[in-house]
């Protein structure tokens, strides 16, 4: 990753965090919040791989964290998790394929919100998961209508690495 | 064939490729331990700390940010807030419709019941009072339907055989004589009302003690006429008319003594000619719309 590509990918990973605080958290449809900065870093982790997804990640969620005078490190604790995992996907299976960012946002949107239940569960706070599960298709529905155009704008922002570039220990045959 | 060897291509190394992995795993184990030590921190001292005021100072930062976008996104809030509230008042306004047509249809029969209550207090008070006549106990009953039209006297109440019930039972509403039982059902009666034609009832001045027969009046409109009252006997407007009741074991009479019948409406006359008053009675009981009247039996059952 250039230095050029860094400074897009904070500006656009800052940006969609603020965005998420700022406007997005307020857009309650059916119990569900859309989530702008998940699906950002979904995009960009399929696009720049597993590390490059972890940080931002962790980044990003120190952002949230910091802005919403939340517990510090929780939300980066889920979202580097989240752009590592989905950044393997890329790097490996999920490599060129049309329906890896869908594919993507419908499940890590599942695991971020178990994630972020049972992160909260473990430190005592409030874990209503009744809530969570309620608002988990609206949840999943809402970052589905994002991902094609957020993607198409990281795309967009960070061209597609070549595939050696993406990952080295990773061969694909054929 | 299958016993030939195949050849497989030749295993490479990929030293760069594994410190690669080295490398990612690492970023992330650290990245992950950095999460977590900051959740420890945060978590053990949420209020004060180098931390906190780290945050509290890259929260103070981040706010002309966060101001901003908010402003950015007002004008797409405020449309969404409105559509929202658009589909939501419609809702509401469904909503309020079919709790509007419920609460009208609750105080339709609420009203409806309180109509009826002026009938039951009266009845009540009557049933209560001095001048039920000894010797019958009543059998309150809703009028289940009043007459049709001016040519019909009769009406139809919602208690039968089954209730005690029997046929030529005296019927009475809070206000006086509303008629006699003149059909029986299990579960409901026909009365047939002082104004029927050919109806007749043994009657009592209060005032002066004359007595007479109450008769439906040939002209109709509901009054009744005070009949055989010869013209030497007094009779004064305002006089009140109550049954006569049974004078003679023997013959005993349909109506207790001392029901209230009418009261006289205009001043008796009489043509030369003519042998008796004509006493015309107005009755107290409002025939025409009645809604709980009581049926009269007796204690003892008549042999």
């Amino acid at each position: 990753m250039t230095l050029g590509d860094g400074v897009k990918a904070a500006a656009l990973l800052f940006v969609a965090a603020l965005a998420q605080v700022s406007i997005f958290s307020q857009v309650h449809v059916f119990g569900a919040v859309p989530d702008v900065l998940l699906v950002t870093i979904v995009g960009f982790a399929l696009l720049r791989g597993s590390v490059a997804g972890a940080v931002g990640g962790f980044f990003a969620g120190l952002l949230v964290d910091t802005a919403t005078l939340g517990t510090l490190g929780l939300t980066s604790l889920v979202l580097t998790l989240a752009g590592y995992w989905i950044g393997r996907y890329g790097e490996t299976t999920g490599r060129d394929r049309g329906h890896a960012p869908f594919l993507s946002v419908a499940v890590v949107t599942v695991l971020y919100q178990f994630g972020l239940l049972v992160v909260h569960f473990v430190l005592g706070e409030s874990a209503p998961a009744g809530a969570v599960v309620r608002s988990l298709i609206p949840a999943i529905l809402l970052n589905l209508i994002l991902t094609a155009p957020i993607y198409a704008l990281v795309r967009r922002l960070l061209r597609p690495l070549a595939r050696d570039a993406l990952s080295a220990e990773v061969q694909l045959l054929g | 064939m299958l016993a030939s060897s195949v050849q497989r291509s030749k295993s490479t190394p990929y030293p760069s490729k594994a410190r690669s992995a080295l490398i990612r795993r690492a970023v992330v184990v650290v990245l992950v331990l950095v999460a977590l030590t900051l959740v420890t921190i945060s978590f053990r001292s949420p209020t004060s700390g180098a931390l906190h005021s780290v945050q509290g100072a890259g929260s103070t930062a981040l706010r002309p940010f966060q101001i901003a976008a908010t402003r950015v996104a007002q004008p797409f809030r405020d449309a969404y807030d409105y559509v929202h509230g658009l589909a939501s008042v419609k809702a509401e306004n469904k909503r309020l419709r079919k709790q509007n047509a419920a609460l009208r249809a609750s105080a339709l029969i609420a009203a409806a019941k309180l109509a009826k209550y002026p009938d039951y207090a009266k009845l009540l008070h009557l049933e209560r009072s001095s001048r039920f006549p000894d010797g019958y106990r009543p059998i309150n009953a809703d009028v289940i339907s009043n007459p049709g039209g001016p040519f019909a006297h009769t009406l139809t109440i919602g208690v039968g055989s089954s209730s005690g019930v029997r046929m030529n039972s005296p019927v009475v509403s809070g206000d006086g004589l509303v008629g006699i039982v003149s059909n029986v059902f299990p579960d409901a009666a026909s009365v047939t009302l002082l104004t029927n034609p050919g109806y007749y009832v043994e009657a009592r001045d209060l005032t002066t003690g004359v007595r007479g027969g109450v008769v439906p009046s040939p002209a109709g409109g509901g009054t009744l006429v005070l009949s055989g009252v010869e013209k030497t006997k007094v009779v004064k407007k305002g006089d009140e008319l109550v049954t006569n009741g049974t004078h003679s074991a023997r013959f005993p009479d349909l109506y207790p003594y001392g029901i209230p019948i009418g009261r006289v409406a205009a001043k008796p006359g009489a043509t030369d000619t003519a042998v008796f008053l004509q006493v015309q009675v107005q009755p107290f009981a409002n025939l025409g719309s009645l809604d709980a009247v009581a049926v009269l039996v007796p204690k003892k059952s008549r042999r």
